[in-house]
């Protein structure tokens, strides 16, 4: 029994704990300002993260998300700059993140480029049109209102960028958890050849799924370009490594060996009040990858042995 | 009377190799007719194209005398056609009641999954099959190779097949666990299905089903009445493709 709570909640606990540890040997810490702040950076990191889990859902890893995050803040931030409507701006970075993902789907599902690959391609193909676009140079600028508001606007007294979180992460739980498109997405991560021999449609899931993916990818750019009034190539880099760290590590918890969306979500969190905590106590910004890295690789060891059921990670091994 | 079911003329390649070459069978209901040969023979694979899981290159499938065009296992099942595969095509992490209705999953009147009347429905066809089963909420991974195989008919039956595959039913179940899918063909039989069992257990076959059809490099030695053949003739069709009297002869008969 407490063998089975350890496997389920172990990590959330341990976040809960460093979540106390912060709160107790920080002064500023536990302050309703950094804490709001903590949960607007989770935004960007949960919405992008979330993408990701849906992909990896079905077993297919989309390690294009940031780079397509980049492109679509910079098609975004172009448009805004040069005077266009801003729901228009809007509606093309979305645009550009849900392409590129589905971009990502028909490699995979259609040329059979297995996704590893596939979503590298892409990355670099949207890192390249970034560059292109912007010729290398940010815009930056005193964009209108209607746009930043957007990410730095609040409802009801919180800020708009956690309702975009709670929303996005709401509904892709309900995906997930609770429709038959959502049960059909676990079957084909779980067992590609059982489900299509139960009648599901496996490449469309997948290919939703890294739609999905970048869909997610283009809500995050808009948000990030909305949040800083600017845009520029490779903007979106930063979260890539703790978008991963984040569903991976989130995948030791709930559902153990399961990419799942609660353990996205609050492994986030955990990580960015890490990267946070970090800071507040004085540590140099590079111990973050260096922990970042620890964690990812021992969220993976421990989905790979602890459990061993994590299909991706069999997948990553062998592929047909 | 009209078949249940009617291959014509299957024609199957894999690059250059013909996995069925000219087969064709047919099946009544509440008929067991047993699919005989070595592995490689091509009976899976004469199976899989009526279960869906592979297109013919040609030929004609009728069922109930109406042309049916087969693309898919969701198209198979359509036509009331339940495959029970070999490898049990279960999905390991998923439980019981997920496992049944993978593909059909039950909705509730939000359009949200019913996991409560999935749950009800699974220990209620369980407990038709196999009345110990007490594992509904563990990953079918956990569970015994009988557990695994009434989970696999479940799935079969609950949705009222009128014609049931069974590709190696027993192949990974020990002899009490074998009895048992025995016991449940016949159940099934009586009710009217109509049941192809994919074999190459010939005592299995002989006590099970009505007919046989031996198989051999892909093209069909013969079809017989169990009863209008021994088993010894029997291996001869399968091993040399030697077509007994009793027998009606296919193409892959030798002369």
């Amino acid at each position: 029994m407490t063998r089975r709570i350890l496997a389920r909640y172990g990590t959330a606990l341990a976040g809960v704990g460093l979540f106390a540890i912060f709160a107790v040997t920080s002064p500023v810490f536990l302050t309703p300002d950094n804490i709001a702040l903590i949960l607007k950076e989770t935004a960007f990191l949960g919405i992008l993260a979330i993408g990701f889990t849906l992909a990896l859902v079905t077993a297919e890893i989309d390690l294009s998300v940031a780079e397509v995050a980049s492109l679509a803040a910079v098609v975004t931030g172009a448009l805004v700059h040069g005077g266009t409507d801003p729901w228009i701006a809007i509606a093309a970075g979305l645009a550009v993140g849900t392409l590129c993902g589905a971009a990502n789907g028909v490699a995979v599902t259609v040329l059979n480029v297995p996704s590893l690959i596939a979503t590298l391609g892409v990355a670099a193909i949207a890192k390249g049109l970034s560059f292109m676009l912007t010729q290398g140079v940010a815009f930056v600028g005193r964009w209108p209102a209607s746009f930043t508001g957007l990410a730095r606007g609040t409802l009801l007294g919180v800020p708009n960028l956690i309702w975009w979180l709670a929303g996005i992460g709401f509904a892709a739980w309900l995906l997930v958890k609770w429709t038959r498109l959502g049960a059909h997405l676990v079957a084909t991560g779980e067992a590609d050849e059982a489900a299509r021999l139960a009648g599901i449609r496996t490449r469309s899931m997948k290919r939703l799924a890294l739609t999905l993916a970048g869909a997610c990818a283009g809500l995050t750019a808009v948000l990030l370009a909305s949040s800083l009034s600017s845009a520029a190539p490779a903007m979106a880099n930063d979260h890539f490594l703790y978008a991963i760290a984040a569903v991976l590590l989130g995948m030791s918890m709930f559902e153990p060996g399961r990419p799942n969306i609660p353990g996205t979500l609050f492994a986030a969190f955990t990580l960015k009040v890490l990267g946070n905590g970090l800071v507040l106590l004085g540590a140099e910004y590079y111990w973050q990858d260096i922990i970042l890295g620890t964690i990812i690789l021992l969220s993976v060891a421990l989905s790979a042995t602890g459990t061993g059921k994590a299909p991706f990670v069999k997948k990553l091994n062998v592929r047909r | 009377m009209t078949p249940l079911v009617e291959m014509s003329d299957i024609h199957l390649a894999f690059g250059g190799i013909k996995a069925v070459d000219g087969a064709s069978l047919d099946l009544h209901e509440g008929e067991v007719v047993g699919l005989l040969g070595h592995n490689g023979a091509g009976k899976s694979t004469l199976i899989k194209v009526l279960s869906g899981a592979y297109r013919a290159d040609s030929g004609d499938i009728r069922v109930r005398g109406e042309p049916a065009h087969i693309h898919s296992p969701r198209d198979a099942r359509r036509y009331g056609i339940e495959t029970i595969y070999q490898t049990l095509a279960l999905a390991d992490n998923l439980d019981a009641a997920a496992n049944i209705f993978l593909g059909r999953e039950l909705l509730t009147a939000w359009g949200t999954l019913d996991d409560a009347a999935m749950e009800a429905a699974t220990r209620q066809v369980m407990g038709r099959l196999n009345p110990h089963f007490r594992r509904f909420k563990e990953p079918v991974r956990a569970l015994s190779g009988g557990q695994r195989q009434s989970v696999a008919i479940a799935r079969a039956i609950h949705f009222d097949a009128r014609i049931l595959i069974m590709d190696e039913p027993t192949a990974a179940l020990g002899p009490a666990e074998t009895r048992q899918v025995g016991e449940l063909v016949k159940q099934l039989k009586a009710q009217g299905i109509g049941i192809f069992l994919i074999s190459h257990d010939i005592h299995d076959v002989f006590d099970l089903a009505d007919r046989i059809s031996v198989m051999k490099n892909g093209r069909l030695v013969g079809t017989a009445r169990v009863a209008d053949i021994t088993k010894d003739e029997a291996l001869g069709m399968i091993i040399l493709g030697k077509c007994p009297p009793g027998a009606i002869p296919g193409p892959g008969a030798m002369n």
